[in-house]
């Protein structure tokens, strides 16, 4: 188990830059998510960690050591990609037993291979070719195959996006259980947000080649440092706008005809976000009239999408409203990005 | 047998090559014996010169494959495409090429002279095993390197990670996914030498005499009855083959590339990888580019100077009246070929899936299927003539069929197993289970098959189209026998009968210069078809 | 020439008169009538026929091809007759499409075969128990011009229209001392420099072949051989591709035809590269031979043809443009040709009789030897 670190990190391809300067600290031991739209860099970001692609600039470091110059086979790491990638000509046990050949375990191969199988829930399953196999086996193979040799990084580049959602769902919290049994420092690539705000110890949104925001899932949820990051994990409903001096606490947030408190001290141009889920129809403050034009059923409640002045808001609420409701919002709920 | 190729370079070379490093003397002291034949028999020395010719296609094809599948370089396509070229050229242009470039008098030798040395491999197995080599080393290539594009890059940077180093990843994730395809190269190779006759006896004289050429004899002499058993021994033994390595060949497992591996630039610093590449264009430039700019050369020669009457005696053909028309055997030999590759593809892709299926009567069937390459050329003519030229009685009509549909037709016979054995190991790795996604989807089983399967074995339809085109291009037994009349003539008929000119004499300016025209065709054929096929591969 | 076209043109008018009048003359199956008073045929007054002669493809073809002479000058001599060439081309040699045929019994559309070899004459008899092609040569005007040891065929099917003389060519600017002698060649200043063609397949190998069977007798040519290979002599698939051989100077000795000077004259070769190597002062003839088809159904136009490519004037023409020697007496060469192409002092072959039963024998004896040297 090992910490990592990247620092300074550039790739470009031809004319594309597709990091422009990771900087990152993955904690020993720590499930950390890398999310962002596809084409933000946060693959290549893990392919850099494998060794698979070399950075043009900047340091990766395990611990203490420059790995920079250390070609994939020696560094140490575990890969599970998103097509399971198995070695079609192998067994499952031999795909397993793959990496004990160059690290030889210190019991003995068979008893590693098979507590690996054990742990993805696949023992018995050996002597099987991977075409035998369903995908949600294949990626449990992929990930034994990857553990077997005890890797000091594991790195998972989207291993859940192949496999239906049921699934996909269940394998997420053996993927943790697996994760958490070992202990092993996991760098996880998803572009599924709700996926990295559900596994991740601490995940990082990367956009454009950069990391946006580094926290804690709820941390980041809660308090997004810029607009892409608030619009990109979970819903938001932002609103550009002007903040003004307030009453005794908090400040306003002026946008067209309407006022918003707001807590904290905000003066210029703002961004006002407001979860969809502290929208609600009985609020005392910040109330404003808004007509239904879509209702989505989830079974717990409802998804509403509302008009107002123009632009669409989007509010989670307990009963399906109909024509004009008024909606509003505690000021402790709203974040305010400075512009 | 590793050392099939090398014979070449050292034979005979009278003690002055730098003792080969490393290599144990008893093969050594072989080699510059002249290899003594195993001749156990005319079979047994034809195995023999088969394995030979076998064990130098794989030894030059090979890194032929590695430099096409790894490095990225400017018209890499085209080299592709050009692969199968050295297919169509009649043995006699081979011929010339060969003594040519590495006779006594050779451009080899005129380069060797330089530092020094001489090489002496005129008539010898040695430049009948290169010959054999120029012929089929293509065949090995453009056989791997269309599996190579099949292979999953995620399953090799697996590997990687897991620890195995570049070459071992190649080892153990990409060797055993090629190794059916390249089985079945080397299976096509093994029946060409084993069927090989026209380059053996121009190159290394009647002491080498094959299987096939003592068919050939017996069917001038219409001894048929001998000359079929011996060409139904001939197509046991390769068909026995063909039913072994069937019985062997598997898909080389399941699996989708969701990348195909990347190749690097051709141009970098240097590693062992871009040392060997170089290594190959050296060999490449002996090999093929030798002996066809000879052959080119020849064409511009006449009488020992340069000359353009070899291509005025041409335009003299084409203008003439009752003259052979290097246009018309241009335009035969492509519609020819067209028709024979829209035949030949469906008709090998739907062999291929028919014996995709694993059991005993299936394999059997799927090398019987292999018969139109096993069986003797000679032999097939002979039928043709008797069967389908002479025709047969039925109901009261004469049943004849000859000219061009009889023509295509045959080619195409002859092209199939082709598109077969390039497309069947590459068929068995399509999952299942994509196909049923596209039934489920709504696609009938045809539809499915056209929108889901056929794309990923895409490369392999490719490749066999390449050939069946090749093989229909320079085909020459079936189609001099099925054209009738003086005007169906392909450019190796047209070749033979300016070779055969009496007004040429002993010159082979005219046939080289008609071997540069179907060369420069051909090749440009297969540029053009490569390039539409590339587009549709995608 | 005219005159002679001109009376027999006449002749056939009468001939067709008198069948006119009488109806007592011979008709054909197709309408024609024919006339055996000169031996020469003629078109009819109604309607036109056609002759269709076999051979191999490089016979016929361009302008000067010595088809297109022949076709030319006997559709001239006869009125309303067409001359159709076609070229079963099946492999090594024409003949066998037509033995196939006759065997199966299929139809033989052809009415002349032009480019018979001896030894094909000898295999068609082998092959086929009904003859294939008519006794002629009583009937043609001009067979008793074909020199006499051309006369291969005692029983006049095959009538030799031209031949040519092979014979070891030397390149004298390498070789010291040219060889005279069949046994000159097996001396060891000779190793591995004769280049000659499988007999099997290559007219040039066969009659070179044959050429040692003449010397040293049925009993000996494969000791001589023995020796031969002994001396490294290399037996090559074609004459093409001894010849390149020769030219790029592997070997300073081939097996190829007595004219090669010819062609190196008129390209301006050094002609002592070239150098005719008679040995024992003989060459041996490689006559070709025309013949008429049993089942013609106009033989009589067929004889007139063959008889024709005999004729003096076609004698002067047909040979040389096939570059070959004429077949008969009369018979003569110009220009370069005369000057260049050599004949043997002593010309030999092997007749029709002599081949036969034997010629296979001794070709599949001869090339075990060589296959297994």
């Amino acid at each position: 188990m090992v910490r990592l670190e990247l620092s300074g990190v550039r790739r470009t391809y031809g004319d594309v830059a597709a990091l422009r300067g990771i900087d990152l600290g993955v904690r020993d031991g720590e499930f950390f998510t890398l999310v962002g739209p596809s084409g933000c860099g946060k693959t290549t970001t893990l392919r850099c960690i494998a060794g698979l692609e070399t950075p043009d600039a900047g340091a990766i470091r395990f611990g203490d050591t420059d790995v920079s110059d250390v070609p994939p086979e020696a560094r140490g790491v575990g890969v599970v990609f998103q097509h399971y990638a198995l070695f079609p000509t192998m067994t499952v046990r031999e795909n397993v037993a793959y990496g004990l050949r160059f690290d030889p375990p210190d019991g003995s191969v068979d008893e590693r291979v098979a507590a690996m199988l054990d742990l993805v829930d696949l023992a018995g399953m050996g002597d099987r070719d991977p075409d035998e196999l369903s995908g949600g086996q294949r990626q449990r193979v992929a990930l034994a195959r990857a553990l077997a040799p005890a890797p000091d990084v594991l790195l998972l580049d989207e291993p859940l996006s192949s496999l239906d959602a049921r699934l996909r769902d269940r394998l997420r919290l053996e993927l943790k259980r697996v994760q958490r049994e070992l202990g092993v420092t996991t760098v996880y690539v998803t572009h599924d947000q709700a996926e990295a705000l559900a596994v991740s110890d601490r995940l990082a949104v990367v956009h454009d080649g950069r990391i946006a925001q580094v926290g804690e899932p709820e941390a980041v949820y809660d308090g997004p440092e810029t607009r892409f990051v608030a619009e990109f994990l979970g819903e938001n409903n932002c609103l550009d706008g002007r903040a003004v001096g307030g009453e005794t606490e908090g400040s306003l947030v002026r946008a067209g005809e309407t006022e918003f408190a707001v807590t904290g001290d905000h003066r210029g141009p703002v961004t006002l976000c407001v979860r969809p889920e502290s929208l609600d129809v009985n609020a005392s403050h910040n109330q404003f009239d808004a007509r239904v034009r879509d209702v989505e059923f989830l079974g717990d409640g409802y998804r509403v999408h509302f008009e107002w002045n123009g632009r669409d808001v989007v509010a989670r609420l307990d009963d399906a409203p109909t024509g004009s409701v008024t909606l509003g919002f505690d000021p402790a709920d709203a974040v305010v990005l400075e512009r | 047998m590793g050392d099939a190729h090398r014979p070449v370079l050292l034979r005979r070379t009278r003690g002055r090559l730098a003792n080969p490093a490393g290599a144990p003397d008893a093969i050594v002291g072989w080699v510059r014996a002249g290899f003594p034949a195993v001749r156990t028999g005319l079979f047994g020395f034809t195995a023999y010169l088969a394995v030979l010719g076998t064990g130098g296609a794989v030894l030059v094809g090979l890194p032929g494959a590695y430099v096409l599948a790894r490095y990225e370089f400017r018209g890499r396509e085209t080299i592709r495409s050009l692969t199968v070229v050295p297919f169509v050229l009649p043995a006699i242009m081979v011929a010339v090429g060969f003594t040519a470039m590495f006779g006594t008098h050779g451009a080899l030798n005129d380069l060797l002279g330089v530092v020094g040395l001489h090489l002496t491999v005129a008539f010898d197995l040695p430049l009948v095993v290169a010959a054999l080599t120029f012929y089929n080393a293509p065949l090995v290539t453009r056989f791997v390197v269309a599996a190579a594009d099949t292979v999953d890059a995620r399953a090799v940077e697996t590997a990687r990670t897991l620890g195995a180093p570049r070459w071992r990843a190649f080892l153990d994730v990409v060797a055993p996914q090629l190794l059916p395809t390249f089985l079945a190269a080397v299976l096509l190779v093994f029946v060409f030498d084993f069927m090989a006759f026209p380059i053996v006896l121009a190159l290394g004289g009647l002491q080498l005499a094959t299987v096939e050429v003592w068919i050939y004899s017996l069917v001038s002499n219409l001894d048929l009855t001998e000359a079929a058993s011996l060409a139904v021994l001939e197509a046991a033994i390769t068909l026995t083959l063909t039913y072994v390595y069937l019985r062997y060949e598997r898909g080389g497992g399941a699996g989708t590339a969701s990348a195909t591996v990347e190749r690097v630039p051709l141009v970098g610093p240097p590693s062992a990888g871009r040392l060997l590449a170089a290594a190959y264009a050296l060999v490449a430039l002996v090999l093929y580019v030798g002996p066809l700019a000879s052959m080119i050369a020849e064409s511009l020669t006449r009488a020992g100077s340069l000359s353009t009457a070899n291509y005025a005696f041409l335009l003299a053909q084409q203008l003439g009246s009752g003259g052979t028309r290097p246009t018309v055997a241009v335009s035969n030999s492509l519609v020819f070929a067209v028709g024979a590759v829209a035949i030949a593809v469906p008709m090998g892709v739907s062999v291929a899936v028919v014996t995709s299926d694993k059991g005993r009567l299936r394999r059997l069937a799927g090398a019987l299927l292999m018969a139109p390459l096993a069986v003797s050329g000679v032999v097939t003519g002979i039928g043709l003539l008797q069967g389908l030229v002479f025709g047969v009685d039925v109901l009261g009509y004469h049943l004849s069929v000859t000219g061009p549909v009889a023509i295509v037709a045959a080619h195409a016979v002859a092209g199939y197993p082709f598109v077969v054995r390039n497309v069947a190991p590459l068929l068995a790795r399509v999952e299942g289970d994509l196909v049923a996604a596209a039934r489920t989807l709504g696609a009938g089983p045809a539809r499915a098959f056209r929108d889901v399967t056929l794309p990923l074995v895409a490369p392999g339809v490719v490749a066999g189209a390449a050939f069946a085109f090749a093989v229909s291009v320079g085909e020459f037994n079936a189609t001099i026998v099925l054209a009738r009349d003086g005007a169906t003539y392909t450019m190796p008929i047209a070749l033979e009968r300016y070779l055969s000119n009496p007004s040429i004499g002993p010159y082979l300016g005219p046939a080289a210069a008609m071997g540069t025209v179907l060369l420069v065709v051909t090749a440009a054929s297969f540029v053009v078809v490569e390039r539409l096929g590339g587009r549709w591969e995608g | 020439m005219k005159r002679r076209d001109y009376l027999r043109a006449a002749g056939a008018t009468g001939a067709f008169a008198l069948a006119g009048c009488t109806g007592d003359g011979e008709s054909g199956s197709d309408g024609t009538v024919t006339t055996s008073a000169t031996n020469a045929t003629s078109g009819t007054a109604s309607g036109s026929r056609t002759l269709t002669v076999a051979t191999y493809p490089t016979y016929v073809g361009d302008e000067s091809s010595p088809g297109a002479w022949l076709k030319e000058h006997f559709e001239t001599a006869h009125d309303g007759v067409t001359v159709e060439w076609t070229t079963p081309s099946t492999g090594s040699s024409s003949i066998n499409e037509y033995v196939q045929r006759a065997k199966q019994g299929a139809s033989i559309d052809a009415d002349v075969y032009v480019g018979l070899n001896t030894d094909e004459l000898v295999r068609v008899d082998r092959e086929l128990d009904d003859r294939l092609f008519a006794n002629v040569g009583d009937d043609l005007s001009h067979a008793g011009d074909v020199k006499d040891e051309l006369s291969i065929d005692p029983r006049g099917r095959a009538l030799p229209y031209d031949t040519g003389y092979i014979t070891p060519v030397v390149d004298a600017t390498t070789l010291d001392v040219v060889p005279e002698t069949f046994d000159d060649l097996l001396a060891s200043r000779y190793r591995g420099d004769l280049l000659m063609e499988n007999a099997q397949s290559a007219d040039t190998g066969k009659a070179f072949l044959l050429h040692t069977i003449h010397e040293k007798g049925a009993d000996g040519y494969l000791d001589y051989w023995r020796d031969l290979l002994d001396n490294d002599v290399r037996v090559l698939d074609t004459w093409k591709a001894a010849y390149n051989a020769y030219t790029k100077g592997e070997a300073p000795m081939v097996v190829s035809y007595s004219n090669d000077q010819v062609y190196a004259a008129n390209e301006g070769e050094d002609l002592e590269k070239y150098e005719i190597a008679f040995l024992n002062d003989e060459g041996y003839a490689n006559p070709e031979s025309a013949a008429v088809f049993a089942d013609s159904d106009v033989p009589d136009l067929a004889r007139a043809f063959v008889d024709f490519m005999l004729s003096p004037d076609a004698q002067d023409v047909i040979p040389q443009r096939n570059y070959e020697f004429p077949a008969t007496t009369t018979g003569s060469l110009s220009g370069s040709y005369a000057k260049y192409a050599q004949t043997p002092p002593t010309p030999v072959t092997f007749t029709y009789d002599e081949l036969a039963g034997n010629v296979t024998e001794w070709i599949e004896q001869w090339a075990r030897l060589v296959a297994s040297h």
